[in-house]
């Protein structure tokens, strides 16, 4: 936008939204020695635009950048760009930063989240009605994430607790179930982000961006497969999880092929009372952004149909990234009454939050 | 609506300016000894079309192999789609030949561009078309004019 | 292949050496005494593809006969030919996917598979075709391998397994490979399973077998993009790649995503000269089995709709392995000059 237009607040909420916290400024929330190693050291854990340069814009809307700073860290701009400019009721935060923080040295871990999380606070809620934010855990290191988890239960601004796809481990393995229940017991879900520690040890790294990005479909596949079929919702039946930026087309077949499969080895998991499908149908929510482009526009309603779940979409923009979803048009080949419910309504009820 | 935009001496060969014409924002283009004005909106996702880079085509003749081209295309700032400056035609990647109609099922079979437009057979026509504006030079002023604009597609 | 009117192509049927004694005629004696001393077995689960117990692994009648997969062409001939069996069938062993790290090792004993192929297999029933298999630790090596037997127009293929390789099959480092395939029109199978020291997940081991049944379904497609994408039809235009026992409803996905993100950074990869699924259906094919469909025939046609089935699907039984009766619901689905194609006519097109 070249003039900053303000439309008035609706009940459309977007469910990802990138916070930036400046180095500078998560130093000055650490404490010592973590204050001086994060200055002096830095971190260990590689976040993937360190090996995918990614070759549009470095990952972002060119006009996202503000004119000091980084994108994502301008409370104003990210008001201009996306609250004002679509009339957007509340926005997710999703702070990226802590997919890989949360991998370090479980106390500097824990410290580095806890600033990320006093940033967003200070930085972003307290200012920014209109914000909400996921939590930021060291989920490498599950007793002190159950411990930040229980230190923000009483803030309802921060609604789900955030997870990388790039964990070290499988989702469904049962080192992270600590994580899963503290945040089920507190009432809420969690997201689980593209990015975090890049791993390919099945599939083979990747030479390019492109395919790094068009991954991102295939690890939301995996995490839900890794979810389901380890029975981690047999054991944590109130644990609802939202699966962010993978696109929803993938959704489906996944669905058929993991009904298929275990149609033929049920005696291999027989923590598993009912089909993959139906665990996935009552505790997998995602969010639409990147959007897919079918060649026929008619596809994408199909391949939403045939999930049965336009209940538990989301819609997100991914602002300030370049592949934002404008919630002007990013759904239009898409029935209204759907594009509806996908804009506010699922939301609303997943978050517990009142329409503005 | 006729609006002058800038002294032709204090709009210099690779400069471009964004101006508001009433509701609509227009971004116009100095190339050369040549202007051009297209409208600041995206026809794919409505991105702020003319804030975006200009770069030539990559150029390649197999894996390995880069160059860059002698064109210009605007980049949308946002998902990257690319549009002839001088057209608003869009483009997708490179292509050996220009494959008629890929995509057009997006807006629609009334929507093919006519072969006139295209003016990069080296690369694959996308279905849309921003909206360009006519853009001349009156006196020592550069003046676009909104009632003769070419529609988006 | 020629196509015979009527008949059917099997394009995935398996085979496996009894013990690694019987590929002892095959390999010299300096790795039957490497695999003597290291106590050597052949994995009886295939390294953990295939466990005997599990369902998948085997239907009643290769249950019934003992020995599954059949380990000699008589045992196949009465379990798969004479019960109103296929005309032609291609076999696919998989014994060597989950050898060692030593790159030597792997050599001796992919060119001894196929020495065992050629021996006790194609040249006692010429129904037969085969894929050799390559060592994918060392791409010279299977570069002379394909050297070696591409003149052997009873081998169709060169079978590659998705799992666990350090870089996808469109890297750099595999394009020898690649262009001796394509120098000899043989077909390049991406097979499920393959390397047990790589997890079958990216991030590391899992704890159920349906996991790593599924897996496959998208290691897969790491390989697609990245063929794709790396350009290797552009070098090596003859190229084809088969798809087997990988699953293929995931493909409508797959090629939505790709297209979009290529319209945004094709600059990264400018030798596209073309859609991403222009290559995908000009140079892939998959093999029917494991089918993964929608429930009900309303979601069926449009799978149907959505993807270009009948020229993209090749029959294969995938014999022993049962992953249940879905492709048959496929073939049932279509109508008769589709079913045609995917019987055997795709096939004869696609195989030498």
């Amino acid at each position: 936008m070249t003039t900053a237009q303000i439309r008035q607040r609706t009940a459309v909420l977007d469910a990802d939204i990138h916070p930036a916290i400046p180095a500078a400024r998560l130093a000055s929330l650490l404490a010592e020695p973590w204050r001086t190693r994060y200055q002096t050291i830095g971190t260990r854990v590689a976040p993937p635009p360190a090996f995918y340069p990614r070759v549009r814009n470095g990952g972002m809307r060119l006009d996202a950048y503000p004119a000091n700073g980084i994108p994502g860290s301008d409370l104003k701009l990210l008001r201009d760009q996306v609250l004002d400019a679509y009339g957007i009721g509340y926005g997710v935060l999703i702070p990226l930063q802590s997919h890989t923080f949360g991998a370090e040295q479980p106390e500097y871990a824990q410290a580095l989240c806890h600033a990320l999380n006093e940033a967003i606070r200070q930085d972003f809620l307290d200012p920014e009605p209109r914000l909400v934010s996921s939590l930021c855990v060291p989920h490498e290191s599950p007793e002190l994430a159950v411990a930040e988890i229980e230190r923000y239960a009483g803030d309802p601004r921060f609604v789900q607790v955030l997870f990388p796809g790039g964990a070290q481990a499988s989702l469904g393995h049962q080192k992270y179930l600590p994580i899963y229940r503290a945040a089920a017991a507190a009432g809420l879900p969690v997201a689980v982000h593209t990015g975090g520690a890049e791993h390919h040890r099945a599939d083979g790294w990747p030479s390019f961006y492109l395919e790094h990005h068009c991954w991102f479909g295939n690890v939301m596949a995996l995490a839900a497969t890794s979810l389901v079929c380890e029975g981690v919702f047999e054991q944590v039946p109130d644990l609802q999880v939202v699966l962010v930026e993978g696109g929803i087309s993938w959704a489906a077949p996944l669905m058929w092929s993991m009904d298929a499969g275990w149609s033929r080895l049920r005696q291999d998991v027989p923590m598993l009372r009912r089909a993959p499908s139906e665990y996935f149908r009552e505790h997998i929510w995602f969010s639409t952004q990147p959007i897919e482009e079918p060649a026929d526009p008619k596809h994408l309603a199909m391949a939403l149909a045939q999930t049965g779940m336009a209940d538990r979409v989301l819609f997100a923009t991914d602002y300030p990234h370049w592949d934002f979803d404008s919630p002007d048009t990013a759904l239009r080949a898409l029935p209204k009454d759907l594009r509806e419910r996908i804009m506010s309504e699922n939301a609303y009820r997943l978050y517990h939050l009142e329409r503005p | 609506m006729r609006i002058v935009v800038a002294k032709v001496s204090e709009f210099a060969p690779g400069e471009r300016r964004i101006v508001q014409v009433g509701g609509r924002s227009i971004g116009v283009f100095r190339v050369g000894e040549r202007f051009y004005a297209l409208n600041n909106h995206c026809p794919h996702q409505g991105g702020p079309l003319c804030l975006g880079r200009t770069a030539p085509t990559a150029t390649s003749t197999g894996p390995g192999e880069f160059g860059v081209g002698d064109d210009l295309f605007l980049a949308c700032p946002w998902h990257g789609w690319e549009y002839d400056i001088t057209t608003g035609q869009s483009y997708l990647g490179p292509g050996e030949k220009p494959v008629r109609g890929y995509g057009v099922a997006v807006t629609g079979g009334e929507n093919l561009t006519t072969e006139a437009d295209l003016r990069f057979p080296d690369r694959i026509p996308g279905p849309y078309v921003a909206e360009t504006f006519d853009v001349h030079v009156e006196e020592d002023y550069v003046v676009v004019d909104t009632t003769t604009r070419q529609p988006a597609k | 292949m020629t196509e015979i009117a009527g008949k059917i192509t099997d394009t995935d049927v398996h085979c496996a050496p009894a013990s690694i004694e019987t590929l002892f005629p095959f390999l010299d004696g300096y790795w039957r005494s490497y695999v003597t001393d290291a106590n050597l077995k052949l994995s009886p689960t295939f390294g953990g593809a295939y466990p005997p117990g599990a369902p998948t692994s085997a239907k009643p009648e290769a249950r019934a006969a003992g020995t599954f997969p059949p380990d000699n062409v008589e045992a196949l001939r009465k379990q798969l030919f004479d019960t109103a069996g296929p005309s032609r069938a291609i076999l696919n062993c998989t014994t060597s996917f989950d050898v060692s790290r030593n790159p030597y090792y792997e050599t001796a004993l992919t060119r001894a598979v196929n020495d065992w192929l050629r021996t006790e297999w194609l040249d006692r029933d010429d129904r037969l075709r085969a894929s050799m298999v390559v060592p994918t630790t060392d791409v010279d090596a299977a570069v002379a391998e394909i050297e070696r037997l591409g003149p052997d127009r009873r081998f169709v293929q060169v079978l590659l397994p998705v799992r666990g390789q350090d870089v996808r099959f469109g890297n750099k480092r595999f394009h020898p490979l690649l262009a001796a395939a394509a120098r000899h029109d043989l077909v390049v199978g991406l097979h499920a399973w393959g390397k047990v020291a790589s997890s079958p997940s990216p991030t590391g081991f899992l704890h159920t077998y349906l996991e790593d049944y599924l897996s496959n379904t998208q290691i897969v497609q790491a390989h697609v993009v990245s063929l794709i994408v790396e350009g290797v039809f552009i070098r090596f235009p003859a190229l084809k790649i088969c798809l087997a026992e990988c699953g293929f409803s995931w493909l409508p996905s797959l090629l939505w995503r790709l297209d979009k993100e290529w319209r945004a950074v094709w600059r990264e990869v400018p030798w596209l000269k073309e859609p991403p699924e222009t290559y995908l259906y000009r140079h892939f094919r998959a093999t029917t089995e494991p089918a993964h469909l929608p429930p009900g025939d309303e979601q069926l046609s449009q799978l149907l709709e959505m993807m270009r089935i009948p020229e993209f699907v090749m029959y294969a039984s995938d014999y022993p392995h049962d992953h249940g009766d879905a492709a048959g619901r496929l073939l049932a689905a279509l109508g008769e000059e589709d079913r045609a194609r995917v019987l055997s006519g795709n096939a004869a097109d696609f195989y030498r």
